[in-house]
């Protein structure tokens, strides 16, 4: 709990971290009917690949300092030799993140949703797939930007997201599925399978990850 | 006690001076398999009905495409053993392995973008198959550029055995990709359950070139990890002595 | 007297190169030991190995009270971006009896409300030292906690660790300045054979 407000507090406190996530998405998915001729029907359809595609760059901007920060300044090093695991802290950063980040973006992402297909429904089906997906692109990337650690953002990027490309395969068959009014609740469940899985094994690597950083 | 086994049997130099004794037989074995699995492929078999002369690649690319998964499990392989047992000659293996595995995916691109133009009539399709190969074409060199950025080398190691332990769940992916997805390329013409799905003429000379063209590439690995043993001790007397 | 850490034949090398073998020694409550070595000499190695961030390459150590470990390092642990109240209760000594003692003691107490970017490198310093000051643990592990800080307040902190000492208290610390604390000598210079 003590753990939680700490990470509540650091984060909240520093602005970039959090807004400028949410602002970059807004911009992107903003920015992206400009490419397409406006009022087409292209623009609904090129929307979902847009969605995904711009939370999963921002979840990467996003974790980008996740521990760097913590790293540089000692902290962690603290929390090393008072705990035996990092993994609880790892766990709590990760969820902090999400609250703050992850929620704000899957919430603007089905009103984006809303507004551009018009459709209620759609929206409404689209958002708890992005809360589960934002959570899982958010642990991934920190799982990434761990390996990283002092060594910039790129790298961890260039190793982390073959990672996620398969996911996003089954993100392109939701919409399929929400298009076509087929029920979508099989992938809910697969996501939310593989998002329970890395919830208890991904702090864990982190930890060991991290951890071997500070020797 | 397996510990000490392993320990034992895994010490860089005694490995050394195994893989000294037996890397002539092997390559030359190999070498001999490969070579004549191609001439009976290209020379003794007849067309194919539907492709013409042109699958006569699958020599090449099946043998490529199929090493270069299977070294990506060998890495995994190792990397556990490193994790748990600590064995050094393990790490050496996987930072060995991963240039390797880069060059073998590359040659199984390569060779089925050539494949592609007589058949699909493009020399790239935006094929689940075909996309799989880049990513782990780009995993690999994910990975060594992730050990080349640390100069420590047991953190290297470590972080490089974790990612290819992490990153292996994506293996089981690319391999189900051609049955998962619809896509153009076809599925793989062999596997261990079903009867085969091309002629007998033709299966032969391919098992011939996947098991030369495995025996080759085991011989790269193999003078590959005795460059990385002999850099990374160099220090220590008996590798003095050895050069 | 009680042993609190106890160092069997340690060794640590990086990349294959040694910087120190064969160090043994141990530290009793109530004593200090002053780890002396040039540049790279491997005393912060030693001090992360003592803490407990690193293992040693070979050799073993063992500590009475495993997790009580103070350890004060070149990093301060402390966020830029938030007040010097804030960091005091990141550091979970907000709620300690001594705090405004101390705090008055090192001159911080007017700046409680200030952003910590916004204070000198020794002011800084002085901040983090009070995770040090308001400490519960047994074992106080140093690493040159004297750079930067002025006259003043390396009495201040000598005068601590003397009081510490006489709390039964172990203390290991790496420093250029030496320090006006009783305290035994590691050469590690001498640990390389």
């Amino acid at each position: 709990m003590k753990l939680i407000n700490f990470e509540f507090l650091k984060l909240r406190k520093k602005s970039r971290g959090w807004l400028g996530p949410i602002l970059v998405f807004i911009l992107i998915m903003t920015a992206f009917p400009l490419t397409v001729e406006i009022l087409n029907k292209n623009l609904e359809q090129a929307f979902f690949s847009i969605l995904w595609i711009a939370t999963l760059l921002v979840m990467m901007l996003a974790t980008e300092d996740i521990f760097l920060e913590d790293y540089n300044d000692g902290s962690l090093e603290q929390m090393a030799i008072k705990y035996d695991s990092l993994s609880g802290l790892v766990a709590t950063k990760i969820f902090v993140y999400w609250v703050l980040i992850g929620i704000p973006i899957s919430l603007i992402g089905a009103l984006y949703g809303f507004g551009i297909t018009r459709s209620s429904e759609s929206a409404l089906q689209i958002l708890p797939i992005l809360l589960i997906t934002t959570y899982i692109f958010l642990n991934v990337f920190s799982f990434g930007n761990a390996l990283s650690l002092t060594k910039g953002s790129i790298l961890g990027t260039l190793i982390t997201m073959p990672l996620v490309l398969p996911l996003l395969v089954v993100l392109g068959k939701v919409v399929i599925a929400i298009n076509l009014g087929i029920s979508f609740l099989g992938f809910l469940f697969l996501l939310l399978g593989i998002l329970s899985i890395i919830i208890l094994i991904l702090p864990m690597i982190i930890s060991f990850v991290i951890k071997a950083h500070l020797e | 006690m397996i510990k000490k086994f392993i320990h034992q049997f895994a010490s860089p130099k005694t490995y050394l001076f195994q893989v000294d004794r037996a890397y002539p037989y092997i390559f030359y074995a190999s070498l001999f398999v490969y070579i004549g699995s191609l001439f009976w492929g290209l020379f003794l078999t007849s067309e194919d009905f539907v492709q013409g002369n042109s699958y006569r690649i699958i020599y090449l690319h099946v043998p490529a495409s199929f090493i270069s998964q299977s070294l990506y499990l060998a890495m995994a392989f190792a990397s556990a053993i490193f994790l748990i047992w600590k064995v050094k000659l393990s790490a050496y293996l996987v930072k060995s392995i991963a240039p390797i595995g880069a060059v073998t995916t590359f040659i199984a691109l390569v060779s089925g973008s050539i494949w592609g133009i007589p058949t699909w009539g493009t020399w790239w399709a935006w094929d689940a198959r075909i996309i799989s190969t880049l990513i782990l074409f780009i995993m690999y060199l994910g990975l060594i550029s992730l050990h080349d950025s640390f100069t420590d080398y047991e953190k290297a190691d470590k972080f490089l055995a974790i990612l290819v332990i992490v990153g292996s769940v994506n293996i089981p992916i690319i391999k189900m990709s051609v049955e998962w997805w619809s896509t153009l390329h076809q599925t793989a013409s062999i596997t261990v359950t079903e009867k085969p799905a091309i002629d007998a003429s033709m299966l032969y000379p391919l098992f011939g070139s996947i098991i030369g063209f495995s025996g080759i590439v085991f011989c790269l690995v193999i003078l590959s990890s005795k460059l990385q043993i002999l850099l990374r001790e160099k220090n220590k007397s008996w590798v003095k002595d050895y050069v | 007297m009680k042993k609190i850490l106890a160092a069997d034949n340690l060794c640590y090398s990086i990349n294959e190169t040694k910087l120190f073998q064969g160090l043994s020694f141990d530290l009793f409550e109530g004593k200090a030991i002053h780890v002396l070595g040039g540049n790279g000499s491997g005393k912060t190695s030693l001090l992360k190995i003592i803490s407990g961030l690193s293992k040693p390459t070979r050799g073993s150590i063992t500590k009475s009270n495993k997790k009580n470990v103070c350890f004060v390092g070149h990093k301060n642990a402390l966020k830029q971006y938030l007040t010097v109240e804030d960091n005091l209760s990141l550091l979970e000594v907000d709620k300690h009896n001594d705090i405004n003692a101390f705090l008055k003691k090192l001159e911080l107490s007017k700046l409680l409300d200030v952003m910590v970017a916004s204070l000198s490198y020794g002011q800084q310093k002085k901040l983090a030292l009070l995770r040090l000051f308001l400490n519960d643990s047994d074992l106080l592990v140093l690493d040159e906690p004297c750079v930067g800080l002025d006259r003043k307040s390396q009495d201040i902190l000598c005068s601590f660790l003397r009081e510490q000492k006489e709390e039964k208290k172990a203390l290991i610390f790496s420093s250029h300045i030496s320090l006006d604390v009783d305290s035994e000598y590691i050469n590690l210079d001498k640990a390389i054979s």
